[in-house]
């Protein structure tokens, strides 16, 4: 079946109505990743865009149509290392244990739980929907967030300008902790982030499957919302946001840029990088490459 | 559903709607003519307001849509154009 | 009847989890607690416990995953002490106001700073409000004992609250005693199998569990959760008859007390001290005071009603804690003790003993001195300034 179809055919698992900003990335993320996997999951949203998107809903009403909890901000793998681990024990192998996570709940005060259920290697399937900072409170800095960026926590200010630091780049820390599956992905290149998806809900049968996935914000970058596929597609294109992915067979880049856009052109028209000045613009572009460099000697090219 | 005894309510039949139609100030309309079922808008749609219908084809539903424009600016044919509400198709 | 083995206070928790048939355990290191959780990872890698060992990596992963355990309806275990315990604060408070019952094993230890790492109470008094039921032990049979009935509490369809069984770092964690121990059908034939289903992730029957909730129906939830605990005494109550009546061993409920018939001075206990409390109070008997103990054996809910009665009609009491109250400059369960008898304090004298932090000793001379103190003020009604156990 074509990633078009598999779209088509499956049912949404989320409330329609959902108060995610217009043209956001988690938004679709969510519902792609659920579409996927289907009725038989349990999925954990914790604190973040989703959950403020009313995923786990509202009094008396659920956001979306499986069984769902908000896990703490911090314990998302621990928690669902025991959900997994009863389901195993009760023989049922057959449900999916899924969350779908903001780039705070996995890289900042998340990273410990996570780290360790990957190292146990549990039966889960860790989806980051990665924009890049504290959006849902009002955009704050991340680890993820890219040098330079205006956020509230590192305003543009006539001493500093914008977050000092480069980004942690949490999928390859991740794919060194003896996992099943590690892959990125982004909205963008959707063929290839449906497959990701079945192929980690695959390999969570086995043991941890991680993806993390590029999630444009247009509320907190600054962009009109119907650039969410563009802002994706031209990161994919200047390697800012590499697609690659590590299975039994090692590390593989799954889409080779010919040409890479120039950072200074990936970072044009969205108002956090506005300010950029040319130095820090050339420490973006020198991160980017150097990080490409990594993952195409870990792919096997030389 | 009814409260219960300690805590947690619900299931999915209720589910948790928002109108989020209201929010939408441009209406995306496909022009069928130029449409050549390729689906893009379907898969980037991040409301899933565009399905598929029997007949293989895509059409847009208004009920959540919130009018973000993003079929519009992906569609490779330019087949759908973003229309201020309430204003004159 | 059962197998007598000489075991650490530890290995009684151990052994007492164990008899429960725990469908998980979260295992991770602290001191004094560590060798409760590795005896049982002993039995799991042995084949001779079928449990899920999850060998997690910290003390808020521990907590966490046997939550997630019992959202998808299992019975589980974990054990803690002190900076552990703090760690894990974020999901234990949530454990208690899901309402999951479980069974956690708190080996007692100081709060740093400064650094510590022996004895004290201070770790579970502080979290003694994040709606847990807690419980102390003072010697390891009850340990067993008491892990095999808190299950039976926390699962009890009218409570539904996790509980604490708490006994003192090093005094009663490290100590051998010999501990008769149940048989595993004498356990199965008192423990039925764990059944509760208002908070399960089912993908057959989906809920939402914990959506955004809002303040008048979180206080719903609120005042449920305090009716449960007004509930806890007479399950107490009841559990402790059916196990005594099963097993011999009767325990008194929610408090113990000791020769406070025609006593006229109480000394208030709780936990590993109370040993030499009875030492000193037998001491004080030969020397003509008419010296009784009452032991807390359950701090939350707090026993007012029972210590209340405990202490009708005496002249004079105080209350030795482990731990201190910042707010009061008192020991907490002193506060706690005149808090139970409200204006009634006043008929009394009475004066709150501080002693055996961080690894200090509390001795029988010790509690002989608050006793004699006691004697010496018997008559006067008034609150005497807060005694510590402190040597020169």
């Amino acid at each position: 079946m074509s990633y078009i179809d598999v779209l088509r055919e499956a049912e949404d698992q989320v409330t329609p109505g959902a108060s995610a900003c217009q043209g956001c990335g988690g938004e679709l993320i969510l519902r792609t990743v659920l579409q996927i996997a289907g009725k038989n999951t349990i999925l954990g949203v914790p604190p973040g865009c989703m959950a403020g998107a009313g995923s786990v809903g509202w009094n008396f009403n659920s956001g979306v149509r499986i069984p769902v909890t908000i896990p703490l901000l911090d314990n998302c793998a621990s928690l669902f290392t025991g959900i997994s681990q009863m389901y195993q024990r009760k023989g049922r192998e057959d449900v999916n244990a899924v969350i779908v996570a903001g780039d705070g709940a996995t890289a900042d005060c998340g990273f410990q739980s996570l780290s360790g259920a990957a190292e146990r290697n549990e039966k889960i399937l860790y989806v980051c929907y990665d924009n890049e900072g504290y959006m849902n409170t009002g955009y704050q800095r991340s680890s993820t967030t890219t040098k330079g960026s205006r956020t509230s926590t590192t305003p543009l200010g006539s001493v500093i300008n914008g977050k000092v630091q480069h980004q942690k780049y949490v999928p390859l820390i991740l794919s060194m902790h003896g996992l099943e599956y590690c892959a990125t992905a982004s909205p963008s290149d959707m063929k290839d982030f449906v497959e990701k998806v079945q192929k980690g809900l695959a390999a969570s049968k086995k043991g941890f499957a991680y993806l993390h996935v590029f999630s444009p914000c247009p509320t907190g970058w600054g962009y009109a919302s119907d650039q969410c596929i563009a802002v994706a597609r031209k990161a994919v294109k200047s390697n800012m946001f590499p697609l690659w992915e590590k299975d039994e067979n090692g590390y593989k880049i799954n889409k080779v840029i010919k040409d890479p856009m120039p950072i200074r052109e990936f970072v044009q028209g969205i108002s956090k990088f506005k300010k950029l000045t040319d130095e820090q613009i050339d420490s973006i572009q020198q991160m980017v490459d150097t990080r490409y460099a990594e993952l195409e000697r870990l792919a096997g090219k030389e | 559903m009814a409260e219960r005894a300690y805590i947690t309510p619900i299931a999915d039949e209720d589910l948790y709607v928002l109108d989020t139609a209201s929010w939408r100030v441009y209406r995306p309309v496909m022009d069928k003519s130029k449409c050549v079922e390729c689906g893009m808008c379907m898969t980037y749609c991040p409301v899933r307001a565009i399905i598929g219908t029997d007949d293989k084809k895509y059409k847009i539903t208004y009920d959540y849509c919130k009018g973000c424009g993003i079929c519009a600016a992906e569609c490779p044919r330019k087949a759908i154009e973003m229309v201020l509400e309430g204003g004159a198709e | 009847m059962g197998v007598i083995k000489v075991l650490t206070g530890n290995y009684s928790a151990s052994e007492g989890a164990a008899l429960c048939r725990p469908d998980l355990i979260a295992a991770y290191p602290i001191t004094p607690q560590s060798s409760v959780v590795e005896y049982l990872a002993g039995k799991v890698h042995n084949g001779v416990l079928d449990s899920n060992l999850v060998q997690v990596e910290s003390e808020h992963s521990a907590m966490s995953v046997v939550e997630g355990a019992a959202y998808a309806g299992g019975r589980v275990f974990t054990a803690t002490s002190a900076q552990g315990l703090a760690l894990m604060y974020e999901p234990y408070f949530r454990m208690a106001t899901l309402r999951l019952p479980m069974v956690m094993a708190i080996a007692t230890r100081e709060m740093t700073s400064p650094e510590t790492i022996w004895s004290g109470q201070q770790d579970a008094m502080s979290v003694r409000d994040a709606g847990w039921i807690q419980m102390f032990c003072d010697d390891n049979q009850e340990i067993t004992d008491m892990v095999i009935q808190a299950y039976k509490i926390a699962e009890d369809e009218g409570v539904l609250i996790p509980v604490n069984v708490c006994y003192d770092g090093f005094y009663s964690s490290h100590l051998t005693t010999g501990v008769d121990l149940p048989l595993q059908e004498e356990v199965d034939a008192f423990l039925p199998p764990v059944h509760f289903n208002h908070a399960t992730l089912d993908p057959d029957h989906p809920i939402s569990l914990d959506p955004m909730t809002p303040g008048n129906l979180l206080m719903k939830y609120r005042r449920s959760h305090l009716e449960a605990m007004k509930r806890v005494p007479e399950v107490v109550d009841r559990i402790d008859k059916e196990f005594g009546d099963k097993f011999g061993r009767y325990y008194g409920g929610m408090i113990s007390e000791y020769r406070i018939e025609d006593a006229e001075i109480v000394i208030i206990t709780v936990g590993g001290m109370t040993g030499a409390g009875m030492d000193a109070v037998d001491a004080a008997r030969e020397n003509g005071i008419k010296a009784g103990l009452v032991k807390l054996r359950f701090t939350r809910p707090f026993p007012a009603a029972r210590v209340a009665k405990a202490l009708e009609g005496k002249k004079a009491f105080a209350v030795i804690d482990r731990s201190v109250c910042f707010g009061w400059s008192c020991g907490p369960m002193y506060m706690e003790t005149k808090a139970s008898l409200a204006d009634a304090a006043d008929q009394y004298c009475h004066f709150s003993a501080i002693g055996g932090l961080g690894g200090a000793d509390i001795s029988t001379d010790m509690i002989y001195s608050t006793i004699q103190k006691l004697e010496d003020n018997k008559e006067t009604k008034t609150e005497l300034e807060t005694q510590w156990y402190i040597t020169e």
